[in-house]
């Protein structure tokens, strides 16, 4: 079923993406051969993401040429051609395993489409027959990316794009998404692999690109492609941001939350032992998936967890309910039915409510006003709609409005996930100056390049795991911490025997 | 209004006027359209009518027909803020007035007594939609859609699907005249001017919603709540006994203007809900609440309301007959709520 492909594959050239001000690519080159496997590494914010939206013609580029075959790719006829397998499947989950591959080029004008022999080959060759009339949400998940394969093969794809394709796998179906990989390279299919697991890409790949602020910065071939070199690649020249003086990042010695055995109830992250004293700021990083938002998601109360967990505020054991929660979802956090005030306040408006169930609308705008100021909210008054603010202004705002109840501990998701460099480093001060107060900040984040300007200690999830703890203030600068990050989650994934590289050619 | 701009630290004196300004405008906007439809067509009527709609007894009529749709959509107000859909409120109105019926007439219980178990039967019907929506889960579009059916069934049960009327208690019973006078007297007395006494009613409990929406906690959170319930969530609002709430209150409205009903008119049958089922719908949709959570006022409703029952006795008046009026009714309707989005739209994009 192999559709001839030239020996030009795709090649890209000064590809180019703005979003408002930022460039997310700036004149990306990339060249991927046919029969390889080609992997794309990068740190977050490196613009792999927005890569992969273009060839999903998802977005369409600002600049730049994609060539296919030596022909200019064509986003909207050709989009067929680039086929890419994603994290979370995109199919149809109501349709069964068959239906799917049928959608949108349904041999039938009026009857309803059945499946064809042609498909039938397509499921058979990647072991999908014995599911065809399953309903795709039935199947775990591995099934699924597979019919995004079959699918793709059914449309004759020539390139597929793996976009941390096994960050939800287990390593049993990890290895046979891999060997479906190799055997599709050996099919003369272009492989992109994207992925922030390094031993993985240094097993699999022939090549690998290392992007950095929207361009290639590194191909990396043979002989030199190593986990620890990948790492050093990604980290390489960050090192020029300003750590925030660390005079001021004492810890007192009273333990605020401890949580032991703490196991997530689906086992998205299991048996971590974890402890924050008052006056810390802990960052959890790990990619999507490897537990790191369930775990500070279990400690705020909103995933169900297993094990011991203390919360222990100055004047006892406290609950949950004790720790105020922000999303990393603006839509999850802020309420755009209502005013910049009225977001501000929500949280404490209880308190601010007569004993006739009045709100104190006047005490309450003051609280609002208080807020603003303390978090330098950009707005022209505090009754306009919420989605009037810039997305940093919005995100001081849910901040602001989680700090205005005085939490015990603060648990956040991705605080600074789109939010300009002022911003920034504003939320960075204002978490630190919560945090003077006695209490506690708990973050997820997935940039390990800022846990280095925002925590005291960063603690590394890798595939549900806690694999280290680190001290900060052990590190001189963002670039060396990057890379102990990059190492310790990356290393002992898959050992590098378990796949070895010979293994395709089989 | 003024009073409670207390400027406690920082907030300029002007910047929180201008914003009161903005805010009142805001509202004129969006009420300003609906005040210009209900004189319009007032003017139309009145002219086409020679006259006969603004006589004062048409007028009183209309404003009775009124209450009616404004204390249910009062209730239906609650339910579309918290961001779900009550269907079942025309079932419970008519199971209301047969229960107050069958058990005052039939089963010899104080007025009092039976209104009170009318009342009780509506919270459970409310805590019931409450119930499915929040704890099982399931679309309050099909649970109240199924309470709907559930209720007039039992409407119909406990009715023998006969009319009753404390006048004509059937044979063998006599019923207490005071308790009688009491209970016509709840919404059929002499009033100055020949007003209705559901208008007293209907700006009493009118008030009494405006204080819980617009003032309390309670009206906040629930506007939160419909606004974002993931957010509403993570907050830590409790978001499921708010909807409850939310379900007990329309369903306990829908008792009220039901009792309210049959005292005025002396009689009750088992299909009375029905028809108010969508014009109820129709005017707190043009009233500005969202079917999608989060918008929603009183003064809205009560706007939207009348311009509802402005068309209902208008076009009983010009003898269209009831044909014309359900296609009106449609029409006007969707026309109100596409000019509402439009300008909506219009004015987010200004």
């Amino acid at each position: 079923m192999a559709a001839p492909v030239s020996a030009a594959g795709i090649e890209i050239t000064g590809l180019v993406k703005r979003y408002g001000d930022t460039l997310a690519l700036a004149g990306l080159d990339l060249t991927a051969r046919p029969g390889e496997i080609l992997g794309v590494a990068g740190p977050n914010g490196a613009g792999k993401s927005t890569l992969v939206k273009v060839l999903a013609s998802e977005v369409a580029a600002d600049g730049g040429s994609i060539l296919l075959d030596g022909v200019r790719w064509n986003a909207s006829t050709d989009a067929d051609r680039v086929a890419v397998v994603h994290q979370e499947p995109q199919l149809f989950g109501n349709l069964t395993v068959a239906e799917n591959l049928l959608v949108g080029q349904e041999p039938t004008r009026f009857r309803r489409p059945r499946g064809r022999d042609a498909d039938v080959d397509v499921l058979r060759e990647v072991g999908l027959l014995p599911y065809a009339d399953r309903t795709v949400d039935s199947l775990p998940l591995a099934l699924q990316q597979r019919t995004e394969i079959a699918r793709a093969l059914s449309k004759r794809a020539d390139v597929f794009l793996f976009d941390e394709p096994n960050s939800a796998l287990t390593e049993v179906e990890s290895a046979e998404l891999f060997e479906r990989m190799h055997a599709l390279a050996a099919q003369d299919k272009v492989i992109l692999l994207v992925s922030h697991r390094l031993a993985e890409l240094a097993a699999h790949c022939d090549r690998i690109c290392v992007i950095v602020d929207g361009k290639v910065r590194t191909e990396l071939a043979p002989p030199n492609i190593d986990e620890e070199r990948i790492a050093r690649e990604l980290v390489v020249g960050r090192a020029g941001q300003a750590g925030a003086d660390r005079a001021g990042r004492t810890a007192s010695d009273r333990r605020l939350l401890d949580v032991s055995g703490w196991t997530h109830r689906r086992s998205r992250f299991t048996d971590v032992d974890l402890s924050l004293r008052s006056g810390e700021i802990v960052a959890i990083v790990g990619v999507e998936g490897s537990g790191g938002r369930e775990l500070v998601r279990s400690v705020a109360g909103f995933e169900e967890a297993r094990g011991t967990f203390a919360l222990e505020g100055p004047d006892g054991s406290l609950g949950h309910d004790a720790v105020a929660y922000v999303t990393g979802d603006r839509s999850d956090s802020l309420f755009t039915n209502l005013s910049v005030a009225e977001n501000l306040y929500l949280r404490q408006v209880g308190s601010l409510t007569s004993r006739t169930g009045i709100v104190r609308r006047g005490q309450a705008r003051a609280e609002a006003q208080r807020s603003r100021e303390a978090f330098y909210v950009k707005t022209q008054d505090l009754d306009t709609p919420i989605r009037s603010l810039s997305g940093g202004n919005q995100q001081k705002v849910a901040i602001a409005a989680a700090l205005a109840i005085r939490p015990a501990l603060l648990a956040l998701e991705e605080p600074t996930r789109g939010v300009d460099l002022g911003s920034k480093a504003e939320i960075y001060r204002l978490l630190r100056d919560f945090c003077s107060s006695g209490a506690g900040v708990l973050l997820y984040c997935t940039e390990d390049s800022e846990v280095f300007d925002a925590a005291d200690r960063v603690a590394v999830m890798s595939r549900g795991r806690l694999v280290g703890i680190l001290d900060v203030a052990e590190y001189a600068d963002a670039e060396s911490l990057a890379e102990a990050i990059a190492v310790r989650a990356g290393t002992d994934l898959v050992p590098s025997h378990q796949t070895p590289r010979e293994g395709k050619s089989a | 209004m003024a009073v409670d701009q207390v400027h406690a630290d920082g907030t300029s004196a002007g910047d929180a006027d201008g914003a009161g300004r903005r805010r009142l405008l805001q509202e004129f906007g969006r009420t300003g359209g609906l005040i210009g439809t209900i004189l319009l067509v007032m003017a139309i009527f009145a002219i086409a009518s020679d006259g006969r709609f603004l006589q004062p007894e048409n007028l009183l009529g209309l404003l009775r027909y009124m209450s009616t749709l404004a204390i249910l959509g009062l209730g239906l107000t609650v339910v579309l803020i918290v961001g779900e859909i009550d269907l079942s409120f025309g079932a419970v109105y008519g199971f209301s007035g047969m229960v107050t019926a069958v058990a005052w007439i039939n089963w010899g219980w104080s007025v009092g007594m039976a209104i009170g178990l009318a009342l009780a039967a509506a919270v459970l019907v409310g805590l019931f939609n409450g119930f499915f929506t929040t704890v099982t889960k399931i679309p309050s579009f099909i649970a109240t859609l199924g309470a709907s059916t559930l209720v007039f069934g039992f409407t119909l049960l406990v009715s023998g699907s006969a009319t009753f009327s404390p006048m004509q208690p059937g044979p063998g019973r006599t019923m207490n005249e005071q308790q009688v006078a009491f209970f016509r007297g709840l919404s059929n007395q002499d009033l100055p001017m020949g007003l209705p006494m559901g208008a007293i009613w209907m700006f009493a409990i009118a008030l009494g919603f405006w204080y819980l929406i617009s003032k309390s906690l309670f009206g906040f959170r629930l506007k939160a709540i419909g606004g974002n319930p993931v957010a509403a969530q993570l907050a830590r609002i409790p978001v499921g006994r708010y909807k409850i709430w939310s379900f007990v209150i329309c369903s306990v409205s829908a008792a009220v203007a039901a009792i309210l009903v049959f005292a005025f008119i002396g009689s009750v049958q088992p299909d009375s809900g029905g028809g108010l089922l969508f014009p109820t719908f129709a005017a707190v949709v043009i009233g500005g609440a969202s079917l999608s959570g989060g918008r929603g006022t009183v003064l809205g409703t009560l706007l939207g309301c009348l311009l509802l029952a402005i068309l209902n006795n208008g076009l009983a008046l010009m003898a269209a007959g009831a044909f014309l009026q359900q296609i009106f009714i449609g029409v006007v309707t969707i026309g109100a709520v596409v000019l509402d989005q439009t300008t909506q739209r219009w004015r987010r994009g200004a």
